[in-house]
């Protein structure tokens, strides 16, 4: 059996009472970690869970997972995931291959980022698509997550922006090579994706989005020490809202009387 | 000698217009250094205690063991013109108002084929060329590789013909056989100048000229040369004719009776060629006179020609007698540095048609301008093109041309590599300029500043730059244009120290190697070989000499040399291959097929490249290659390393954020054209299509970690369903030998799957000059084998001439091209067997 289990957001106690079972009674456990991360680390969830956790970075999630599965022909593997196995990050193609090699599998749901993210008081039900904002580099620029944004505000609808990870992604030189060499660790900041989203800004000969357009930030969503912050974009490239995970949101242009009164608490 | 002071040398500089910078180029064994030798003993501006010893130039102890030149030399001459010459100048721009004295910047580089990017490196900072060819054997084959090029590059040549004493001594040539000879040589070189050239091209006429003085003959050997001008001028006042109209009639079809004093045009039975009449037959009485011991002609053929035997000549007779008389009746130097000053162009003129070839900017910013103009007072450009070792162990100067601006020392400037991209700071450094020095032979001098036009070198730079580069104060800089070798490093072999504590001198050792030679390669493979590349066996065998002695100072053990093969593939790719990357959201459907015949060649010498802009390049492709032309703009980039004969072309419709991952595809490309599937050689030959892309909606799931992996995937997939095959380095070797010897080179080439194309019989010699195409591979001790065979009397010069396909087929076991594969592959540290599709090509 091969289970798909979400931890929730914020530290090892946001595991559901059916993820905490069956962690117990899996004779592997693996931790994804690449695509979010919590505010705790592995020793903790450990400690918490009582048994040893086996970290899987990403060459082993995309790579080598059909050894895993393998395994999970005649054993209880699970697999953890930060948040919720198929919010933000897409496990889909796993449980695909599963199905394939005949091996059974389940999911334990659990609090995402995607539905978290109404802690700022703005109504899931008006989110449009939601976009990530990758790193740039010296070379590569994308910013055709810009014009889902612009869709998304002209149809009077939020964005949530969630922002780059890097962790254990190999370096742009040692990707043509065979030894791989890896960058260390990075997180997106509120304030880095306002200073690229800026960048676009200037760029652009009339967006719909204006660098004194408002926008919000938000820290460690999910756990006690969470922040919420309302400003313009222009302000947001100095604000500083601490340790990672960080998610912006570009609210929609007319906003509720009930969601202009809740983020103005943030203000 | 002539004796200047650093100060009047530096005064020179500032007249750009007097200033010639000439390179001395030929087949090996034609004798360029001894004639170069000629020169310097009448011009060369250093003065030494060691003046007059043989081959100045050649400054090691292995050339002038082996007497070959191996690495250029440079060396400033100073010459003046006599007033009566002036008049042949007729270019405002090639003479300083009231300067009569010129500086003549000359270097003299290696002819054997192995050492032609020494060549090419000379070629970049000279103007004008000097060719010299054996009138015996005849224009050879690096003769024309060297000439081909120079024109490339815009330089002009001069002819000289070299040997003629062998001509008259050994070979007893009638005068008529004598002309003929010449006339057919200066023939071949006019069709291998008007092959790369014509005359309304913007060097202006290109062609070598006898009758206009741009043909030399002589003997560098003996030390004596001439012009036709020198013979015309004896004549003119006897004759009352113009010295230019005289020149005219005293080459090709003119024929003149001395009985009725008439000229005409054909031959008929009392009439005589002029060449013959007026200017051999002199030169043969003399030689007649003098080596049949005919003591009473000796005397007044002497007062005719106008040379006083000295005192301490007076008793030498036979061979030393003949050299002082022709030395002292047709100088060599005074001969040649006319021609030279007349003839070759300076930097002002040359550098206003060699900008566009020079400079990769736009040709109307202040870099482009200032070099048109040779402008000393514009932003620096200083062209880098080789680095010469100093006396201090490591340490180099960087040896090249300032075209624009002025160098000093103390002077902050940009240092830009091959790599550099305007705009971006990888391979740029900004520093300052440790010392300028003027190179000559063995010996340098420091120099405050040299202004535009001239030749140096700098201190300091070595740390910066590997092997070539552009030096700048102008900010907007691009690069000059990197120089196109003629060879390439088809054979390597694998070094490593007899003591592995050595290890890191050894890889210091090597980065040394590499910038002592502009073509070397030296390559750290990631299994942990040290692999140096070369253009041959004696060119490799030099290097690891220098490696050995000079750079490393270890004993060095080393492999048996192996021959760089190419990957290409025969068909088109027999299905659509489709790769996913590893998150599975990204998948990409691409094909190969083979370029058609002619294409890579194109690519290799730049008549296609991807700098050019696309529309004229797609209509080129269109026309010669029938190439789509909507597809043909398409062209992603060529590879491997941007220029290499492999392309990645577009032929996808509608494919949305597609140019947000064109990077990662273009990097994952130039990684699969670098490292081919079969064994991880290089790509040839082969475009890869791509016709389909599905990306996930989210840019942070289609980075370059999604994407280059999987682009290498899906080629690698591509080049095994489109047939794989191999390509092998072909040499093109010409072997001189006299006729009972062809039997014995026949031979030896079809033992080593060489064939023969063309047998010829060199004109009024008995030897034969046999051309055949032989695989490197085969060509391991080819000339001792050749020797052997011949009884020593065949003598070869291979030079790297084409690819050419290996037959069989590599994934069939046993085949050749499956051995081949498999020692590359063990040899490389690499799974041995065959590359498995299944592990490259995914399902849908």
């Amino acid at each position: 059996m091969f289970y798909l289990i979400g931890l929730g957001l914020g530290d090892a106690k946001d595991i559901t009472v059916k993820g905490l079972e069956i962690i117990k009674k899996c004779d592997k456990v693996f931790l994804e970690a690449y695509t979010s991360i919590l505010t705790v680390g592995k020793d903790s969830l450990e400690e918490f869970y009582g048994r040893s956790l086996i970290l899987a970075d990403r060459e082993m999630c995309e790579s080598y997972i059909d050894d895993i599965l393998k395994e999970a022909q005649d054993k209880d593997i699970a697999l953890l995931v930060v948040g919720d196995p198929l919010g933000a990050t897409t496990h889909t193609d796993m449980l695909l291959r599963a199905k394939q090699m005949g091996v059974k599998s389940q999911i334990v749901h659990n609090a995402s980022i995607m539905n978290a993210v109404s802690c700022c008081g703005l109504q899931l039900y008006n989110f449009g698509e939601t976009v990530s904002i990758p790193y740039w580099t010296e070379t590569w620029k994308p910013d055709s997550f810009f014009e889902k944004i612009e869709n998304n505000f002209s149809r009077n609808l939020h964005t949530l922006c969630l922002l780059d990870i890097k962790v254990k992604e190999p370096t742009e030189e040692s990707l043509t090579k065979k030894v791989r060499q890896y960058m260390d660790p990075r997180f997106m900041s509120v304030k880095e994706a306002a200073v690229q989203l800026v960048q676009i800004i200037e760029n652009k000969s009339n967006p719909g989005i204006k660098k004194n357009s408002t926008a919000v930030g938000l820290s460690r969503v999910g756990s006690t020490d969470q922040r919420i912050a309302v400003k313009s974009l222009e302000e947001m490239q100095h604000l500083d809202l601490g340790p990672p995970l960080h998610s912006l949101v570009i609210p929609a242009p007319d906003l509720h009387p009930l969601e202009l009164d809740y983020l103005e608490q943030f203000r | 000698m002539v004796n200047f002071t650093v100060d009047e040398i530096r005064g020179m500089m500032d007249k750009k217009r007097n200033i010639r910078n000439m390179s001395v180029i030929a087949h090996v064994d034609h004798g360029k250094s001894t004639l170069t030798d000629s020169l310097v003993s009448k011009a060369g501006i250093i003065a030494g205690a060691r003046a007059g010893e043989t081959r100045f130039t050649d400054t090691r102890k292995d050339e002038q063991d082996r007497c070959i030149t191996i690495k250029s030399t440079a060396i400033s001459m100073y010459f003046e013109l006599e007033e009566k010459d002036l008049v042949f100048i007729t270019n405002a721009d090639q003479r300083e108002k009231s300067e009569k004295g010129f500086l003549i910047n000359l270097i003299d580089s290696p002819g054997h084929v192995d050492f032609s990017s020494e060549v090419t490196a000379a070629l970049r900072v000279t103007d004008g060329a000097l060719v010299v060819v054996d009138c015996v054997s005849g224009v050879c084959v690096q003769t024309e590789t060297v000439l081909r090029q120079a024109i490339a590059e815009r330089i002009k040549p001069i002819l000289f013909m070299n040997k003629m004493d062998r001509a008259l001594l050994e070979l007893q040539l009638e005068s008529e056989e004598l002309y003929q000879t010449f006339q057919r040589i200066v023939e071949n070189v006019n069709v291998i100048i008007a092959t790369y050239s014509d005359d309304s091209g913007p060097m202006g006429e290109v062609r070598v000229d006898p009758s206009k003085g741009s043909v030399g003959f002589g003997s560098g050997l003996h030390g004596w040369a001439f012009t036709l001008k020198q013979f015309a001028e004896m004549y003119a006042d006897k004759f009352k004719i113009d010295l230019v109209k005289l020149m005219n009639r005293l080459w090709g079809e003119n024929f003149f009776n001395a009985t009725t004093k008439k000229w005409a045009k054909q031959k008929d039975g009392d009439n005589k060629r002029s060449f013959c009449m007026y200017v051999l037959d002199p030169i043969y009485k003399v030689f007649d006179a003098i080596m049949n011991f005919k003591k009473d002609e000796i005397d007044s053929l002497l007062k005719k020609i106008g040379v006083t035997i000295k005192h301490e000549d007076s008793d030498k007779d036979g061979k030393a007698l003949l050299k002082v008389v022709m030395r002292t009746w047709l100088p060599a130097g005074e001969a040649l540095l006319q021609m030279i000053a007349i003839h070759l162009p300076s930097p002002v003129v040359a550098q206003k048609y060699r900008m566009e070839m020079l400079y990769e900017g736009p040709h109307d910013d202040e870099a482009a301008i200032g070099i048109k103009n040779c402008d000393p007072e514009a932003p620096l450009m200083m062209y880098v093109s080789k680095m010469v070792p100093t006396s201090d162990k490591g340490r180099f100067y960087a040896f090249g041309r300032v075209f624009s601006g002025k160098v000093v020392t103390g002077q902050k400037a940009r240092i830009m590599g091959p790599n550099f991209q305007p705009g971006k700071k990888e391979d740029l450094y900004e520093k300052t300029i440790q010392r300028t020095i003027l190179m000559m032979g063995r010996y340098v001098e420091a120099i405050e500043d040299v202004p535009s036009g001239n030749i140096c070198g700098l201190v300091g730079v070595d740390q910066f730059l590997v092997k070539t580069g552009t030096i700048t104060t102008f900010k907007n800089a691009h690069n000059m244009k990197v120089m196109k070798f003629s060879v390439s490093p088809v054979v390597r072999v694998a070094v490593e120290p007899k003591n592995p504590a050595d290890l890191p001198k050894l890889v210091e050792g090597l980065k040394r190697l590499a910038k002592s030679d502009p073509m070397v390669q030296c390559i750290n493979e990631e299994s942990g070989e040290h692999i140096v590349a070369g253009a041959g066996e004696l060119h490799l065998e030099i290097c690891l000499k220098d490696l050995e002695e000079d750079h490393a100072c270890i004993p060095i053990k080393k492999s048996d040399p192996v021959v760089s093969y190419r990957e290409t593939v025969n068909e088109e790719s027999d299905q659509m291959c489709l790769s996913k990357s590893p998150n599975k959201h990204n998948r990409l459907f691409m094909k190969a097929t083979p370029m058609p015949e002619g294409l890579p060649e194109d690519i290799d010498e730049g008549r296609v490249n991807p700098r050019d802009d696309f529309k004229t390049r797609a209509r080129y492709l269109t026309e010669k290659y029938e190439y789509d032309v909507t597809e043909a703009r398409k062209i992603w980039c060529f590879g491997p390393e941007g220029t290499g004969p492999n392309i990645l072309v577009d032929c996808s419709k509608g494919v949305q954020y597609l140019n947000e991952i064109k990077d990662s595809v273009v990097a994952g490309f130039q990684w699969a054209a670098k490292e081919g599937v079969m064994a991880e050689e290089n790509l040839r030959g082969v475009r890869f299509n791509i016709y389909d892309v599905t990306l996930h909606t989210d840019a942070i799931h289609r980075g370059g970690g999604q994407i280059i992996p999987t682009t290498r995937r899906c080629l690698y997939a591509c080049l095994l369903t489109a047939k794989p095959r191999l390509m092998e380095p072909v040499y093109l070797c010409e072997i001189q030998c006299p006729e009972v010897a062809v039997g014995g080179i026949y031979g030896v080439l079809n033992r080593r799957r060489g064939h023969v194309f063309e047998e010829s019989q060199v004109a009024g010699t008995p030897m034969f000059v046999v051309k055949a195409f032989l695989p490197v591979n085969e060509s391991f001790g080819f000339t001792a084998d050749l020797r052997s065979n011949t009884g020593g009397q065949a003598f070869p010069q291979c030079v790297f001439d084409h690819w050419q396909v290996l037959p069989g087929d590599p994934c069939e076991a046993g085949s050749k091209p499956y051995i081949v594969v498999q020692e590359t592959r063990k040899r490389k540290g690499l799974k041995e067997g065959l590359p498995d599709l299944n592990s490259y090509l995914d399902k849908l």
